[in-house]
């Protein structure tokens, strides 16, 4: 039945349960004892398909038992109803767009989940924010312009998924789950080192509208599949391999075992952006010409980054000692974690399906060493 | 202080064995670190070129040894941290004198560059596994240091 509603100053229309159309007369029968149990009567529950726990508690795995367990490729409903329950014909229509499992899932995911609740950990608790050193004013600034960068690129990491997320079908809700735990993930990221920066007595850095531009393609990202291979896979990739040079190179345990937190935790979303982008092609081999446009461009910028004094000087002072020390010895730690980041990068793009060596398309100066480009494939670095 | 590490009896079967026993003698600090799920192969070579192999198994919140194996293959593991006996002997050293590594023997600052340890694996997700358990896998070998005392 279709009414009007004024909600504040708006007028809508809509097919929505008011006083109107609620049976009243229920209460007074049920206050009778005259129940209705319509709801026990025509249930198709899986009477007696029981969820054993598994030796770590009660897993997604463990309760993904009989119908339960079946995640449908495409789900005939778009409703916030748990996926294997009894659904009200009349339940209304939540909008979704993301309706196809493959847009979203990774075989992963369920596992993933686990580990991030059971993995969490607190930048306020954990760290040990009072064994922090008086640090070279040098070194203080550069860890102070790391983290800078760390929490400005951070938190795009929460907003991404956060966009997407209500567009995502509820039959899909361990994707969705995972996708949560990310949010968290990325606020404690942006968390810790916004407090890193303020710890230290440095203060913020500088924020570079280079960095900014990256973090707007992946938020203006026309799909889910744009921005999550964007994301998971190019960004986060490269951020793993930041955090791993950022434990080397943190002056302090504190900030050491800030990075291997951070570590933990980013791998993991890298794990699930490799999964889904192979689950992605599997099932639909002819999008791959596409996810190369997106990497072609999301490259592209994020090599701007490998020429931006912001992100590239404060590892090399960290690495150096000093700033004296770095101006001496060059960027020469810069360059292995660009080889690095690349080829695990490029390595993670051969897992997901997605071949990327040979075809990046950047600068001689930043592919050289790696097997990024068409050069390094004839010479043989790709094998 | 490598020839404490010596007499510990590193590399052996049984050396991981205890590092294993020592650093899950605090079930609660490995529930706080959270579930980790990883085969991980620990491949010394030996001055002479000989190469010994140690499985570690992370299950849930358990950390097991599998012991020594000839043919690494058997073990299955998904990834492998691999390097020369002086850099293992020398981390070893390094958490016995300071309890903890330090700052250039942690797992990630001696494996980071590939040398001189190095992790291999077939598929990135296991090497990725690698970084997933970064603090489990640093407070397991952080409790070499015990397994010296135990010894010594
Ligand atoms: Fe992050
Ligand atoms: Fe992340």
């Amino acid at each position: 039945m279709v009414h009007q509603l004024r909600i504040g100053s708006r007028l809508i229309e809509e097919d929505v349960v008011t006083i109107a159309t609620v049976d009243l007369g229920y209460i007074e029968r049920a206050r009778e004892g005259k129940f209705d149990l319509g709801w026990l009567r025509d249930s198709h529950a899986e009477w007696g398909i029981r969820a054993r726990p598994s030796r770590v508690g009660l897993t997604l795995r463990d309760i993904a038992v009989g119908s339960y367990g079946e995640v449908p490729d495409h789900p005939p409903k778009r409703t916030m109803a748990p996926r294997g329950c009894d659904v009200d014909p009349d339940v209304p229509d939540m909008g979704y767009s993301i309706n196809d499992k493959a847009e979203v899932w990774s075989d992963n995911v369920m596992e993933l989940y686990e580990e991030a609740v059971s993995r969490q950990w607190s930048a306020t608790r954990d760290i040990e924010w009072t064994e922090l050193p008086e640090l070279d004013a040098d070194l203080e600034h550069a860890m102070c312009q790391l983290a800078t960068v760390l929490s400005e690129v951070e938190m795009v990491a929460a907003d991404f998924p956060a966009k997407w997320l209500w567009r995502i079908n509820h039959d899909f809700v361990e994707a969705k789950m995972f996708l949560c735990t990310q949010v968290m993930d990325e606020a404690r990221h942006t968390e810790v080192f916004r407090k890193r920066a303020l710890a230290g007595g440095g203060g913020l850095g500088k924020a570079k509208a280079v960095v900014e531009q990256f973090l707007k393609v992946i938020l203006d990202a026309q799909s889910y599949d744009e921005g999550s291979a964007l994301m998971h896979l190019l960004a986060e990739g490269l951020v793993l391999s930041l955090f791993r040079a950022g434990e080397l190179l943190s002056p302090s345990p504190v900030e050491k075992k800030i990075f291997r937190l951070c570590m933990q935790d980013e791998a993991r979303h890298v794990a699930y952006g490799t999964m889904h982008l192979r689950y992605r092609l599997e099932r639909e081999p002819a999008l791959a010409p596409d996810f190369h446009a997106y990497l072609d461009r999301g490259e592209e910028i994020i090599a701007a980054l490998f020429a931006t004094p912001e992100v590239v000087e404060p590892t090399a002072i960290l690495a150096a000692g000093s700033l004296k020390a770095a101006e001496e010895m060059g960027v020469g730690v810069s360059d292995i974690l660009r080889t690095r980041m690349i080829e695990e990068y490029l390595a993670r793009c051969d897992r997901a399906g997605l071949p990327r060596r040979g075809r990046m398309r950047l600068p001689e100066i930043i592919l050289a060493g790696t097997s990024g480009g068409a050069e390094a494939c004839v010479e043989g670095v790709a094998s | 202080m490598i020839a404490v590490v010596a007499a510990t009896g590193f590399p052996s079967a049984e050396w991981f064995a205890s590092l294993s026993a020592h650093a899950t003698s605090d079930p609660e600090r490995l529930r706080t670190l959270g579930v980790a799920d990883f085969r991980l192969a620990v491949e010394i070579v030996d001055t002479d070129g000989k190469v010994r192999t140690f499985g570690v198994i992370f299950d849930g919140y358990d950390i097991t040894s599998a012991g020594e194996f000839s043919d690494p293959e058997v073990f299955g593991s998904e990834a492998t941290l691999t390097g020369p006996i002086e850099a293992w002997q020398a981390m070893v050293a390094n958490i016995t004198e300071h309890g903890a590594a330090d700052g250039l023997h942690t797992l990630n600052a001696l494996s980071i560059a590939d040398t001189p340890l190095k992790v291999v694996a077939d598929d990135p997700m296991g090497r990725d596994k690698f970084f997933r358990y970064a603090e489990t896998l640093q407070t397991l070998f952080d409790a070499s240091g015990l397994v010296a005392l135990a010894r010594t």
